[in-house]
């Protein structure tokens, strides 16, 4: 076959190899989340390798990024809904 | 005999030891005839013009006829060629051989071409196909067309068929006694004494006449076996052939090691080996006629080879009659690329990973065919490369017809009850040409492709990764949320969406945005997407299971559709998924599911399985000395090895966990590892039941069953 670069796939799990000292070092409950953040930027490989990047952990990191706006939208959007709840109970409505 | 005029099939094509080219042919009254027919061949070699000159001294005299001519090279253009034209076809390998090596510097076309596809571009009669004959009974005299390959419904040959099994597989245990069907008749033999057996056989051979031969290890036991103890034995209906045999061999392939067994050919008849024909258990006989037909390759060879073979063959043929010389080697490498743009063409198809978890009322939407019709559609051959306006070019031209009767077959497919009886025929004959064309995408990036051209190959997956995007555009333009995309395909689901019918406006929508045909595969009930085994958050492509509307489960990338899963755990998987598929949402069923799961476990436990449902199949990646851990697979490999068997990388070996390892042989029940087998099932269970629900009432369940 013609593929001579190797996939994002491959590529991301490489990079995060790499990463491993840096986790290593990390406190415990610190290297969860780091690990959660890696897994959010695979949701998104078809645009990270769509970007035709040479250094395809730039757009990674911005795959990050976009799942940690989403959950602050949704988080948001919770808070939101607990609020309207409050001030329905409070002006006794409930 | 007079001059006869009749109707029949070609059925094949060979040459005898003389070099003359005889056909096969099968009459209407079921006559069968091996006539001998005058048919030139020529080969060509194009350089600087002193060693052509050179190589015509070196030709003169050697019963060949030399002209020189000016003929066109798909990448170099028209070349300057010395022709050289034999009477008999038999004769070209090796006067090529001699000559290429006697002037190694000169390109040669049209040199290394199968003897079938030079016979059917040359003549127009397509290989299975009907057509009329001249013969005084000697030889053939004349041959015309009266149907071609691209026939819808072409009228099929009388075929007699006879069945050879031996009782044991001979790589491990010497067989015993052969099993012979024919006409209905079943006969018995025992293998010894060898004598009386061979006189049998003969005699069968001789009161059926069969045109196949259809075996289990005839290529890698029987037909070996009996040359070198029965030498006078010939099961070949032209008696002056002997049979060919042709060596094992392994190699890698499609990113695996992949073995073929030694093949055994004969003429006059075809002998089929179904334990070593690739496709045969898929296309079955009526699939490799078709495939026969349409790509000019012998039934014989169609069968064993890579359905790569045939799309090349295919190739030839368009380029024998368009008069394109055809490289004996290949002289195109890659051009030099800067690293930029390796990364930004270099890419495959588009995979958009999924909504990991269960989703209701899903549809899924797939391209037809789409690699193949990019490249009609988009003209995407290696010589209309940066060419705007270009004519068809040789790839387009050669997939046009095969993309067209695909589609019309698959079309006759949905429009019959699955109960018809034609059903299973069509389905075989649609098979073998979808093998064709999922390998001609690939062959336009393969390095050794005679009309390969990897830019060409890295247009059509830039092309289909926009189609991909416009597609999910629309669907997004329409309220449709994506869940996973994946080369050809897309899944998506609106709130208010639920049969065919609400889904049928988007795939008409993306069908006449794109131009390219878009099939709905169905609506699942539900479908789950499978996260990645080392983090749950992590989505797979491709890994999921669902049911659709109408009962029918599909499943990817799961135990289940694994080779190496033996088939009790195989069993048990898919006991899971109809147990799941009983509810709208698999979710209600999980408890009644690991009720299930339990069931299976606890009758491991207590030794009740049968052993050969624990039979485990694994091929083997490397020769048995390369591994350097002791795998399963090596350990079985050993233990064959230990017992005269000559075991290679890329056969499938067979054996069973036992509490010292591996076994080759059935192991009596106390021997097995039950416990490995138990986890196995825990395993394969967990794949499909853990993303159902939360971690701790799984293990609820779970860790019970562990003990």
């Amino acid at each position: 076959m013609g593929r001579t670069v190797p996939t994002i796939t491959r590529q991301l799990n490489e990079t995060e190899a790499m990463l491993q000292t840096f986790r290593r070092t990390l406190r415990r409950g610190d290297q969860a989340l780091l690990d959660g953040l890696l897994a959010s930027a695979h949701r998104h490989l078809a645009a990270i390798s769509a970007s035709g990047a040479l250094l395809p952990f730039e757009a990674a990191l911005l795959a990050m990024l976009l799942e940690q706006a989403r959950r602050i939208a949704a988080l948001e959007e919770e808070i939101r809904i607990f609020q309207e709840e409050v001030v329905r109970l409070r002006d006794g409505k409930g | 005999m007079a001059r006869v005029e009749k109707t029949g099939w070609l059925m094949d094509v060979y040459t005898r030891p003389s070099g003359e080219l005889v056909c096969w042919l099968l009459s209407e009254d079921g006559q069968r005839w091996l006539l001998p027919m005058d048919f030139p061949v020529t080969f060509y070699a194009a350089g600087s013009l002193a060693v052509l000159r050179q190589a015509w001294r070196f030709l003169r005299g050697r019963g060949v006829q030399l002209s020189r001519q000016v003929r066109r090279d798909l990448f170099h253009g028209e070349r300057v060629v010395l022709s050289a034209t034999l009477d008999l076809p038999g004769r070209l390998p090796e006067t090529y051989r001699r000559l290429a090596q006697a002037f190694p510097v000169l390109d040669y076309y049209d040199a290394d071409l199968p003897l079938s596809v030079r016979f059917v571009a040359g003549t127009q009669v397509p290989l299975l196909g009907r057509c009329r004959f001249e013969t005084d009974g000697q030889r053939l005299l004349g041959l015309q067309p009266l149907e071609s390959a691209w026939e819808m419904q072409p009228s099929l040959p009388p075929l007699r068929v006879m069945e050879i099994e031996c009782d044991a597989e001979p790589a491990l245990h010497p067989p015993q006694e052969i099993v012979i069907r024919c006409d209905r008749r079943c006969y018995r033999f025992p293998l010894q004494p060898l004598r009386a057996f061979v006189v049998n056989l003969q005699a069968l051979l001789g009161t059926y006449d069969p045109d196949v031969i259809l075996t289990r290890y005839g290529d890698t036991w029987l037909f070996p076996f009996l040359s070198e103890h029965a030498p006078s034995f010939n099961p070949n209906r032209d008696e002056q052939m002997k049979v060919e045999f042709r060596r094992e061999r392994s190699l890698f392939a499609y990113g695996q090691v992949l073995y073929r067994g030694a093949q055994a050919l004969l003429f006059g008849r075809w002998h089929i080996d179904r334990c070593n024909a690739a496709l045969f258990a898929e296309i079955g006989l009526t699939g490799a006629l078709e495939m026969a037909r349409v790509t000019g390759l012998g039934v014989q060879e169609a069968v064993r080879k890579s359905p790569g073979a045939g799309i090349t063959a295919m190739q030839m043929q368009t380029a024998l009659r368009d008069g394109v010389l055809i490289p004996a080697v290949k002289q195109q490498a890659e051009a030099t690329r800067t690293l930029v743009s390796l990364i930004r063409y270099d890419r495959g198809g588009m995979v958009y990973q999924p909504l990991v978890g269960v989703h209701r009322h899903v549809a899924e939407l797939d391209f037809a065919s789409m690699y193949p019709a990019i490249m009609v559609r988009y003209n995407i051959s290696p010589e209309t490369l940066y060419q705007r306006d270009a004519p068809a070019g040789l790839i387009p031209r050669t997939l046009q017809p095969l993309l067209v009767k695909r589609l019309a077959l698959k079309h006759c497919l949905h429009t019959l009850d699955r109960r018809d009886s034609r059903v299973s025929d069509l389905k075989a004959r649609q098979t073998a040409l979808k093998w064709l064309l999922v390998v001609c995408f690939g062959y336009l990036g393969y390095k050794n492709a005679r009309f390969g051209r990897v830019e060409s190959h890295e247009a059509v997956t830039a092309i289909s990764r926009e189609l991909l995007l416009q597609a999910k555009e629309n669907a997004e333009d329409m309220g449709f949320t994506i869940l996973h995309m994946y080369v050809d395909s897309l899944f998506v689901k609106r709130e208010d969406t639920r049969t065919e019918a609400d889904f049928l406006p988007l795939a008409e929508k993306i069908q006449a945005e794109t131009g390219i045909g878009v099939t709905l595969e169905g609506v699942y009930r539900w479908l789950v997407f499978l996260p990645a085994c080392r983090d749950q958050r992590i989505p797979v492509a491709n890994r999921y299971f669902g049911v659709f509307e109408d009962g029918t489960l599909k499943y990817r990338g799961i135990a289940l559709r694994r080779h190496d899963t033996c088939p009790y755990v195989a069993q048990t998987q898919l006991d899971i998924l109809s147990c799941l598929a009983q509810a709208d949402d698999p979710r209600e069923q999980w408890k009644e599911a690991w009720g299930l799961v339990n069931q299976r476990v606890r009758s491991l436990q207590r030794r009740q399985a049968a052993i050969e449902g624990l039979q485990m199949a694994v091929k083997l990646s490397r020769d048995p000395q390369a591994f350097r851990r002791p795998s399963a697979a090596a350990q079985a490999a050993r233990q064959l090895q230990a017992e005269g068997v000559a075991v290679r990388a890329g056969m499938r070996l067979f054996f069973w966990f036992t509490q010292q390892g591996v076994s080759v042989a059935p192991p009596a029940a106390e021997e097995v590892d039950w416990d490995h087998y138990a986890r196995l099932v825990l395993r394969a269970a967990g794949e499909i039941l853990d993303v159902l629900q939360p971690v701790e009432k799984k293990q609820q369940y779970y860790l019970p069953l562990l003990k």
